[in-house]
């Protein structure tokens, strides 16, 4: 039997992705001098380069001037320029520091790449959309951005932005910052490039240039149909790409941790404010990266490592998640200026040990901003100093045990202003209440009252008042009757004559866990006041629970 | 021509809400009672400074102070309360219209009294200095603080004074009569009685000619 192989059209390719890459020339070189730049306070710069294998990779400017070039070896770079200070590479750090650049890319553009050992790769799809004329402003304005952020992480770099992963990457490395290349105009931008710059396989790349192929141009000046029977289908790949045709798409870079960053002092640090500026440069960089996944903090972890091997540990908790280092350093200046270390600091650690979503908010008139940052400021302080638990909001729970009628949370500033619900109270929330004639009522306190304003405060005429005071323990007290009736009580040393009590409302409940059975009045007491009091059913005894200040 | 006047007043005021600047001409926060309001110069306890609720445990004063942070949080504010001696009771104060969700308790968990009068005192002049709350109410057991140098106890007094100035908050402090006094601006003495609270002006600093139009005490008919 014969069958029949049918030629299919080939499927058409999806056009490429619009893209901006980032190049970072000498990362392990501009890594070092911005490590150097925060960990040291001495003004003096020595000329400084890497080493990786026994051959410098990079050395900086005042170094090239003196004669290292990059293949040297230690000793001839040393012989060229006496004082030079030659660093190690270290390509784990070097791996850091670009995804953290990345980390941080993510607040531009919805995927970053990160192309090892030198370049990120962003997603410029919708940023022609940007600017209203439509152009490629805003791919300028993207790359604009981009180096900004990068800037202020203290790393340079060259920016293209070009249809397609491994042209644009080719344009960035080989290239400088330049204007947006059009959609058909990237072969042109490529021509004069050296084959090498579309990253192919070494054995291709041999291939080629034995070929006599030096420059990207000539690749694409071939006839296409040759490549298969020549240099197989990696040829035709690699001729595709010469024409700017690379329709792969970025492969997204995800942060698994939560940052942190690590600072060592060239000098062991005995004051303040050294570690705080360097604390400063530290704070800027993890909240541009959690900026970047759209997380704030709410608490940080700060270890201070000491010159006697000891550490220190502080922690820092936020009112709100929070992107802005400013508000974090509020709170860490205050912590850091009441330290009192047993020795100078010789590194630090600042992580992040919790994060949430930090949503943009958009403001309304009436907002006040200002006052919204100097509260997340005084709530930070609050929180440090005397613990989280003590700084609250209170919530009504639907308890009928007193004390157990309210709970503790976190202060949110009101900023969710629902107007749905009456303030301080529960939506939904039912309560039913046994009078002494085992009456039982409920109520909706959610729903507002007739002719009450949405959201405006109003009194529960349906609920018994309560005291504004609740002793933490009761107090116990002892009845003085006459004829039955309660006369008087004393607490601790002093007897009060009782003016007037109210008759009983009983609260019980809880058989499962903890039951309660208690008959409340409303005492008026003699030199006193109004005060709340109880006789607790299992044994009869007198307690006093509130005052009515 | 004068509706035009109050339009444009009126977003000169908004103006000044955006740009989180105190309205201006007011000054004075309402207490919640007409009848308190009555006897206060500027019928309302006034932003900057403190006022003083003088009165025995059970007189009535936490009432009074709670409806003030009532009418302060009206709106946008939000509001304070020191619970130095761990006794505020949020239930009463939602009652007494306080909106919970705009009400900060600070309530520090004692080692000792006194470290707690003392850490109680240094909250309240974090939270007056801070400009973030419209009103601030502070219960703090001074009486714990006797064992302490009188000359430390009053700075300590005289600095919450400053940062009540400086944040611009009305400070309602709920003393004890015949304890350490707070540098106050106005003080008013609640006592409770059969029918209702008897409120007394003791002082009323900087605004004589005004007092002598307010009749000097009163006694609120309270419900609560």
């Amino acid at each position: 039997m014969q069958l029949e192989l049918g030629v299919t059209a080939a499927a058409p390719r999806a056009p490429a992705p619009r893209v901006l890459a980032l190049c970072f020339p000498d990362l392990p070189l501009q890594r070092a001098l911005g490590l150097r730049e925060t960990s040291s306070f001495d003004r003096r710069r020595t000329p400084l380069a890497v080493e990786r294998a026994g051959r410098v990779i990079a050395c900086d400017p005042e170094a090239r001037a003196r004669g290292v070039r990059a293949g040297d070896s230690p000793a001839q770079a040393r012989a060229a320029c006496a004082g030079l200070e030659l660093v190690p590479a270290d390509d784990a750090a070097d791996r850091a520091a670009l995804e953290a650049a990345a980390e941080a890319l993510l607040a531009l553009a919805p995927a970053v790449e990160v192309d090892w050992p030198d370049t990120l790769l962003l997603d410029a799809s919708g940023a022609s959309v940007l600017s209203a004329s439509g152009g490629g402003d805003g791919e300028v304005l993207l790359m604009e951005q981009a180096l900004a952020l990068t800037r202020e992480l203290g790393l340079r770099c060259r920016a293209a932005v070009a249809s397609g992963r491994a042209p644009c990457r080719a344009l960035a490395r080989h290239g400088g910052t330049m204007a947006p290349v059009s959609p058909g105009r990237v072969a042109n931008a490529l021509a004069g490039l050296p084959v090498e710059a579309l990253g192919l396989e070494p054995a291709l790349a041999v291939r080629l240039a034995a070929l006599g192929l030096r420059e990207i141009g000539d690749l694409a000046r071939l006839p296409p149909e040759t490549l298969p029977h020549r240099l197989g289908p990696a040829g035709l790949a690699a001729w595709r790409l010469a024409q700017g045709d690379d329709p792969s798409p970025l492969t997204p870079y995800v942060p698994r941790l939560l940052p942190e960053e690590r600072l060592e002092f060239e000098a062991p640090l005995e004051s303040a404010e050294p570690l705080l500026f360097a604390l400063k440069r530290a704070c800027d960089r993890i909240a541009a990266r959690l900026a970047g996944r759209g997380l704030g903090a709410t608490r940080l972890a700060l270890t201070l490592r000491l010159d006697d091997r000891t550490d220190e540990h502080v922690e820092v908790a936020l009112a709100a998640p929070s992107c802005a280092a400013a508000r974090w350093l509020l709170v860490i200046r205050e912590r850091v200026t009441a330290l009192r270390p047993g020795a100078p600091v010789v590194a630090v650690v600042v992580a992040v040990a919790d994060a949430a979503p930090c949503a943009m908010e958009q403001l309304a008139i009436g907002d006040r901003p200002r006052q919204l940052v100097a509260l997340e400021a005084v709530l930070s302080r609050l929180a440090g100093r005397l613990g989280e638990g003590a700084v609250f909001a209170a919530t009504r729970v639907d308890r009928h045990r007193p004390e157990a009628a309210y709970g503790a949370r976190a202060f949110a500033a009101g900023r969710k202003r629902d107007l749905q619900s009456a303030p301080g109270r529960e939506r939904g929330a039912k309560r039913r209440r046994s009078s002494r004639d085992g009456a039982a009522r409920e109520q909706d306190p959610a729903r507002p009252h007739d002719g009450e304003e949405p959201g405006a405060a109003s009194p529960d005429s349906d609920e018994p008042t309560r005291p504004t005071r609740l002793l933490p323990e009761p107090q116990p007290l002892v009845a003085l009757g006459e004829g039955g009736r309660l006369a008087a009580v004393r607490l601790g040393t002093q007897t009060f004559r009782v003016l007037a009590l109210s008759p009983a409302e009983r609260l019980a409940g809880e058989w499962w866990a903890d039951p309660y059975d208690r008959d409340y009045h409303r005492a008026r007491l003699e030199g006193l006041g109004e005060c709340w009091i109880f006789r607790d059913a299992s044994d009869g005894r007198l307690w006093l629970h509130g005052l009515f200040d | 021509m004068a509706a035009n006047t109050c339009v444009i007043e009126d977003l000169r005021e908004k103006i000044r809400r955006i740009e989180g600047q105190r309205p201006a001409g007011v000054t004075f926060v309402s207490s919640g009672w007409e009848q308190v309001d009555a006897i206060l110069p500027g019928s309302g306890f006034p932003r900057g400074a403190i006022s003083e609720l003088a009165g025995s445990r059970a007189s009535g004063k936490t009432a009074i102070a709670l409806s003030t942070l009532a009418q302060a949080t009206r709106g946008q504010g939000v509001a304070a309360f020191v619970d130095g001696r761990r006794e505020l009771y949020p239930p009463a104060a939602a009652a007494l219209g306080v909106d919970l969700e705009r009400l900060l308790v600070i309530r520090p968990d004692p080692v000792n009294p006194a470290e707690a009068a003392r850490v109680s005192l240094w909250a309240a002049e974090s939270v007056l200095a801070s400009g973030a709350f419209e009103a601030v109410a502070v219960d703090v057991p001074l009486e714990d603080l006797r064992g302490r140098n009188p000359a430390s106890v009053e700075a300590m007094l005289q600095r919450i004074r400053a940062a009540a100035e400086k944040g611009g908050a009305v400070a309602i402090w709920l003393g004890a009569p015949g304890g350490i006094r707070a540098p106050c601006a106005v003080r008013l003495e609640v006592s409770a009685g059969a029918g209702g609270w008897r409120v007394r002006r003791a002082r009323a600093r900087g605004a004589q000619d005004a007092t002598k139009a307010c009749p000097s005490s009163v006694v609120v008919h309270h419900a609560a």
